[in-house]
Parts: structure tokens; C-alpha cells; sequence
């Protein structure tokens, strides 16, 4: 009941674009989401999501300029099942652009979308990540 | 002598092919989907939040209290009149009956120790704050929140097997020594683990690559596994080694109970689960971490929670019908048909596509039933508890 984390084994490599942006999240592991706006890495704690046991997301963000950016809200669903989680996530600031989401949970094998919402002034998007669950 | 050497061949190429129609082609993909069904049995139960889990003494009390009529309003009922050892830990009956007969079935307690939600609306979320439901309730057992201090202050035996699991003798706070009693009866119930089933050896025959011992499990079974982890996508709610994700679900029963009242399911224990004082949130959580909360604390109530139930486990389910949480359906063929033919109309208006009319053929039927009843096993007498104080 392993996530296929193919991705977690994989060194995360500050790209040249990234500025300042706090991609680092200290365990040279995760994923790195981005649009023409916002940067933003992430893993999750523990590195191994499970399918029915809570975890924490790690997550930096910034503005592609390198500007703070601030994390509004993070949440899944299975779009092939139309459902999301039965969980609500809640989020702390650590400063420096860091942020913890704690509370999630997947309650089924398959694919999970995540939404990020982020926000910089005015300005809010949401970034989207997929990873499967097996 | 060439005549023997023919029969020797025909006799070997026919071992051959019995033995290749005995085992399916498994793909490494569905053993991988196979071997997440195990391995069986897990390791014991340890639950933080009970401090008498896992405790020998804490166990003892627990199974004396199970089996113990007193802690009832007319001392006529226990824990065991309703979870029956010999019943699989249940009743047999479609609609559990306590001082009256009550809206739901009464569920088994095999393998319940392993769970985060109890309750077939999950309004409880630990095994012994749901415990604390049936003793108090008037429907149920009608005890009355002093009873069971009343019989550990009262009872010399019951005292003295008090003072062994919690370490000192009880006390006046009724509150506390019913949550107490409680907590006895979860670590008790906690011990409940089903046997290992013939399942059990093809999955680990089938992961070991040992494929002699994997085409002793039936052709019938074999199939029915492929349908269950396939086509039939029964594995994406009945997953992990005890087949189910411990959280939710609306199948299409229906939930009227009667004309005009319904059961709303998993939206009514959450409402129930946020009032309790009982709760792992309360004072009565025995984890100092509290890291067993962050299922409480970040679950939502949502609209789509209304006629979801527990999705129960599949292990000795073929021996404990009647099925669903209202005991609608008799036996387990009759949970097959449902599946097979159920009517998306019959889903509330959140339902999901998870659950589809399989269409199943009478033989893709058959299979599915036989692979059920794989995980079921004979379950030996269970000898009487120890003593509470030798």
C-alpha cells in the first residue's frame, strides 16, 4: 500500500530560475510544481503516503520573481471518482515561505489531485499536482 | 518397456496440465494488488489511548466485563449476548436486539481492534469510547453511567482485577471507572483477530513464487480474486489485509428505516462523534502525544456523508451474515446480486461511480462468492478467561 513515489527518490535540483525561492525542503527529496506565476516544492512527511493513514505536507512557495508568497489552502479529490477527501488539511506558516499542511488522508488507491491555492498580494492561483496511489 | 516409458510420460505431461489449470496466469501487477491483501495476522493491537491495551491484566478484566450481565439496567444483558463468540462475534439476527430491537445490525467484533472509526457511522474514534455507547444506551444495555463503578467498587473479584490492570483500586469518580471498564472491554476486544484462511496461504504462496502451494486455492476463488482486485474494483474500499479502508461508503441500501425516518448514517455520527465527551479530543485520551487525534481534529462533515456506513472487513464475513448495516440481505450471494445489479437511481444524489451494476454472469457470480468464502476459517472453542484474582 505504497504510494508509487517514484519521484521521492528523486534529488531535488534547484533550477537556475529559482532565485531565492526556498525550494529546499531539507531532505533533498519532493516534488516542484510551477506556472508563470509561482514556484513551489513540496514532500510529504512521512515520505511514504499510505493509503488510509494521515500525513503532513511540506511545502515552500514563492513568486517566480523570487517574491513571498503565501499558501491559502491545500485539498485533494479523485477526479475519477468525483470525491474528495473526507479530511480537511489546515495549514501553519513557518515563515520564510515555508509552510506545513496537516490532516490529510487518502482513503483509496488511484489517482489524487492536490490544489494548492496560493497567493501573491492580489493575486491568487491554483497549482495542481497528481500522484497515484497504489 | 517402451509401452512403461509412454505411460510415464502420458501419466507426467497429464500432472503437468492438471497442475496448469490449478494456477491462473497472475500478472505482476495483480500479485502486487494480491500481496496487499496481507500478510495475516497483523501485529497485536496497541492502542495509545488506552493504557490497559495490549496489558495482560487490562485483557482478563476485559473479557470478565465482556461476558458480565450486571453492567446492564436489568442485569440480564452483557457484551456477549450480542457478540457472540460462536456467532463470529455477532448475533446472527438481521437487526441487533437489546431492550428493544434497534435499527442496525449487530456488527462483528473480529479484527475490530485494528480500526479508527467504530460504529457503522464511525461515532466513535476509539474502540473503547464506542464501548461506553452500548452500556449507557436505553436502546442497549440501559446501565446507567454509575453501574459499572458501582460493580468494580462492590465486586471483590472485579476490584481486585481492576487494581491489577490500573495499578491502583477503584476509585469515586463513576465517570472515570465507566470509561475505565470501557477501556477493559476495547483492550479484551482488541485480542478478536480472525485466523488465517485459506486466502492467507495462496496470497503468500502466490508472492513467494511458490506455485505448487498456490494451485491448492481453488480455480472458483482464483477467479473471483481476479474479478475482486479487476474489473469488479472491489479492492479500491475492501483494500489492505483486512479488506476494508476502515472509512465510508453509500451502496445503494436504501435508508429509510421506516416511513418517514431515515438513517443518516455517517453524517449523524459525526455529529454524534463531536458531541461526546468521550472522544480522543477529551480528557480521557491516555496519549500524552495526542498524535492519535489528527483523524478527529481534520475530519469533515460534508453533505455527501448522509447514508455512507462503515465499510466493514471481509474476514469471516462469509460466516456472519445476515449483510449491510441493516441486515437487508440474507446471505452473501444476495450482497453478490446487489452489486451485480444494483441501480444507480438507488444512490443518493452525492453517490459516486465507484459503485456500478457489475452485470455479473452466474458463473462470474459464483467465483466471486467462492473467493468470499476463502476468507473465512474455522475458529476454535475459546477457552474460559483466566481468573480475575487467583
Amino acid at each position: 500500500m505504497r504510494l508509487a513515489a517514484a519521484l521521492l527518490g528523486v534529488l531535488l535540483a534547484t533550477p537556475a530560475w529559482a532565485g531565492d525561492c526556498p525550494l529546499d525542503l531539507g531532505r533533498g527529496t519532493g516534488w516542484v510544481v510551477f506556472s508563470d506565476d509561482y514556484l513551489m516544492a513540496f514532500r510529504a512527511d512521512p515520505l511514504h503516503i499510505e493509503v488510509g493513514e494521515p500525513f503532513a505536507l511540506l511545502i515552500n512557495v514563492c513568486t517566480r520573481r523570487g517574491g513571498a508568497a503565501e499558501l491559502l489552502a491545500v485539498d485533494a479529490n479523485m477526479p475519477a471518482h468525483r470525491h474528495g477527501m473526507n479530511y480537511r488539511a489546515t495549514i501553519v506558516a513557518k515563515g520564510d515561505g515555508r509552510f506545513r499542511a496537516e490532516g490529510l488522508l487518502f482513503h483509496m488507491p488511484g489517482r489524487w489531485e492536490i490544489n494548492f491555492d496560493v497567493r501573491a498580494g492580489d493575486e491568487s492561483e491554483r497549482l495542481t499536482h497528481d500522484i497515484i496511489l497504489k | 518397456m517402451i509401452r512403461l516409458v509412454l505411460l510415464v510420460a502420458l501419466l507426467a505431461a497429464g500432472t503437468v496440465g492438471v497442475r496448469a489449470q490449478q494456477l491462473l496466469d497472475w500478472s505482476p501487477e495483480e500479485i502486487s494488488a494480491v500481496g496487499q491483501h496481507g500478510p495475516w495476522p497483523p501485529p497485536p493491537v496497541q492502542d495509545p489511548s488506552n493504557r490497559v491495551s495490549g496489558i495482560a491484566a487490562g485483557v482478563v478484566l476485559g473479557e470478565h466485563l465482556f461476558n458480565e450481565p450486571r453492567l446492564s439496567g436489568d442485569g440480564r444483558m452483557s457484551c456477549a449476548t450480542c457478540h457472540q463468540a460462536g456467532r463470529e462475534w455477532s448475533d446472527g439476527l438481521a437487526k441487533a436486539r437489546g431492550a428493544v430491537e434497534l435499527d442496525r445490525r449487530t456488527p462483528s467484533l473480529w479484527n475490530i481492534g485494528y480500526l479508527h472509526w467504530f460504529g457503522w457511522d464511525g461515532a466513535g474514534d476509539s474502540l473503547w469510547a464506542q464501548s461506553i455507547r452500548p452500556l449507557l444506551d436505553p436502546r442497549e444495555m440501559n446501565g446507567g453511567p454509575t453501574r459499572a463503578g458501582e460493580l468494580l467498587r462492590n465486586d471483590a473479584a472485579f476490584a481486585c482485577g481492576y487494581e491489577k490492570a490500573f495499578g491502583s483500586k477503584p476509585g469515586t469518580d463513576d465517570e472515570r471507572l465507566l470509561v475505565d471498564t470501557a477501556k477493559a472491554l476495547a483492550a479484551f476486544q482488541a485480542t478478536l483477530v480472525s485466523p488465517r484462511t485459506p486466502f492467507d496461504e495462496f496470497r503468500d504462496a502466490l508472492v513467494d513464487g511458490d506455485r505448487d502451494r498456490a494451485s491448492r486455492y481453488p480455480l472458483a476463488a482464483q477467479r473471483g480474486l481476479k474479478l475482486f482486485i479487476g474489473d469488479a474494483n472491489c479492492n479500491l474500499c475492501h483494500l489492505g489485509p483486512r479488506f476494508t479502508s476502515g472509512e465510508f461508503g453509500d451502496i445503494g441500501i436504501p435508508f429509510f428505516v421506516r416511513p418517514g425516518v431515515v438513517d443518516p448514517g455517517r453524517l449523524g455520527g459525526l455529529q454524534r462523534l463531536s458531541a461526546s465527551p468521550f472522544n480522543l479530543l477529551g480528557k480521557y485520551n491516555d496519549d500524552v502525544t495526542a498524535s492519535n487525534t489528527r483523524r478527529v481534529r481534520h475530519v469533515q462533515r460534508q453533505h455527501s456523508n448522509f447514508g455512507e456506513f462503515r465499510v466493514p472487513g471481509l474476514r469471516q464475513a462469509g460466516r456472519s451474515g445476515p449483510y449491510m448495516h441493516n441486515g437487508s440481505l440474507a446471505r452473501i450471494e444476495d450482497v453478490v446480486r446487489h452489486y451485480s445489479e444494483v441501480s444507480p437511481d438507488r444512490l443518493h444524489s452525492d453517490g459516486t461511480p465507484l459503485v456500478r451494476p457489475l452485470g455479473l454472469t452466474p458463473q462470474q457470480s459464483a467465483d466471486l462468492v467462492a473467493f468470499l468464502r476463502s476468507l473465512d476459517a474455522e475458529t476454535p472453542p475459546r477457552p474460559a478467561p483466566a481468573p480475575l484474582c487467583p
